[in-house]
């Protein structure tokens, strides 16, 4: 028999999941606590410590962050590499380990995400991959940082932005599992970039007018300073001649099999577009509504800017019922892009 | 001798495209690799693996290029099926 007595009734905890007055992570603690509450109730007469665990999340109970490793790759490039010791051993791994770890609080503090896979995966990286690499990377387990040729790109792990922007690779691999290619691979790599600038704005306290939006500023080096650039991306103005990774501006401009770092200039703007015309922080609204449409339904792996633009619009409505213009913000951000 | 024509594009900075200012080549000849690395641009040659079909997310593509028998002939792979002689051959300039 199925013993039906629990502190906390179960439309109690669905209404404190729902309540958007509380902090994000309490709420999940609401949200896990229903999930939890079949098996528990099962189990409660075997006096399992279950029980205890349960009544835990229901108070709200804070959820472990992730643990944070760092390998030293030593310049080859067989991963991970050699472990390095909390809290580094060096300036690129010391800020391999905070920066992570503040990427982990960011997600856990503002959306309730425990890791990228949102069940405390430990967040990996390697550091000093490859000789003078220009590049860092989401494996699929994991992150890799270059440290640059010292001329066009200093070490990678330099910008807080790309750290931001790697850990939502793997976000996006557990939630939408976008593909990377075509429509899909520029709303992947899109989103990206809006997590990553957006980290980089909580981690400085930034409002949208105060945020530069530029991606990549930290890594680059004097050689292409030089020749005028100071970015590899800007949100703002994807098309800047200040960018090393120049984007179209409007979805006019998209052709098939475009790499996904192109064209992923279309929905950077118009994420750029929707948090200027809210104001404040870019995370109070404008990246609540952009993590639910990335993580909230499911695996989407073709879907197109359209279908994803129409979803942020939808969101947008549910989220903030009675706030007509973050709506009217979305929408209008949108269709500045063509879409 | 043959000589592999290597180009590398995209990763986080989008090297090599359309709107970019780098541009990442270089050039190895086949008798400068090793019998294992030879056997893997073969192998390539005969059976590229898609670059989309990874998991791996900003990791550099490779187009390397060679005079065959029939012609000239172009794959493009994923940079982790790249030997590491032939990866580490290209250099990064503007254009």
């Amino acid at each position: 028999m199925i013993c039906t007595c629990s502190i906390v009734p179960p439309k109690v905890l669905r209404r404190f999941a729902r309540d958007r007055r509380l902090p994000a992570k309490t709420r999940k603690a609401f949200a896990n606590a229903i999930e939890y509450e079949a098996q528990w109730r099962m189990l409660r007469s075997m006096h399992t410590e279950l029980s205890a665990a349960s009544s835990a999340l229901a108070r709200g109970a804070p959820v472990p962050e992730p643990k944070v490793t760092v390998f030293d790759s030593k310049h080859g490039t067989t991963l991970p590499g050699v472990p390095v010791a909390s809290p580094g051993s060096d300036a690129t791994s010391k800020r391999a380990f905070a920066e992570t770890a503040a990427v982990a609080s960011f997600y856990e503090q503002l959306f309730g995400r425990n890791s990228v896979d949102d069940a405390g995966k430990t967040l990996m990286s390697s550091v000093h991959f490859s000789v003078r690499y220009n590049n860092a990377f989401w494996n699929g387990t994991q992150m890799v940082y270059g440290d640059g040729d010292g001329n066009i790109f200093l070490d990678f792990t330099k910008a807080s932005d790309v750290i931001g922007h790697e850990l939502t690779h793997g976000v996006t691999q557990f939630s939408a599992q976008l593909e990377y290619s075509d429509e899909p691979g520029g709303l992947n790599e899109s989103v990206s970039d809006v997590f990553g600038s957006m980290f980089k704005q909580w981690r400085r306290e930034e409002t949208v007018d105060k945020a530069d939006w530029l991606i990549g500023k930290e890594i680059i080096g004097r050689g292409a300073k030089a020749r005028g650039f100071e970015c590899l991306r800007d949100m703002s103005n994807p098309a800047a001649r200040h960018c090393l990774a120049p984007q179209p501006t409007h979805y006019s401009d998209f052709r098939a099999g475009m790499d996904p770092h192109e064209s992923s200039g279309i929905p950077n703007l118009a994420f750029y577009n929707t948090a200027v015309a809210i104001g404040g922080y870019s995370w109070e609204k404008a990246g609540k509504i952009w993590y639910e449409a990335l993580t909230g339904f499911g695996p989407q792996p073709n879907m197109t800017m359209k279908a994803f633009a129409q979803r942020t619009r939808s969101v947008a409505k549910t989220l903030f019922r009675r706030d007509a213009s973050t709506a009217s913000a979305v929408d209008r951000a949108w269709k500045s892009v063509g879409l | 001798m043959t000589v592999l024509h290597v180009e590398r594009l995209g990763g986080l900075p989008a090297i090599g495209t359309p709107r970019s200012p780098l541009r990442s080549c270089g050039e190895i000849a086949l008798s400068e690799l090793s019998q294992a690395d030879r056997a893997a641009i073969e192998e390539l040659f005969r059976n590229p693996p898609r670059a989309a079909a990874s998991a791996v997310r900003d990791a550099f593509r490779y187009r390397i290029s060679r005079e065959g028998a029939s012609g000239a002939e172009t794959v493009e792979v994923p940079e982790s099926a790249v030997p590491s002689p032939v990866a580490a051959c290209v250099k990064d300039t503007f254009v």
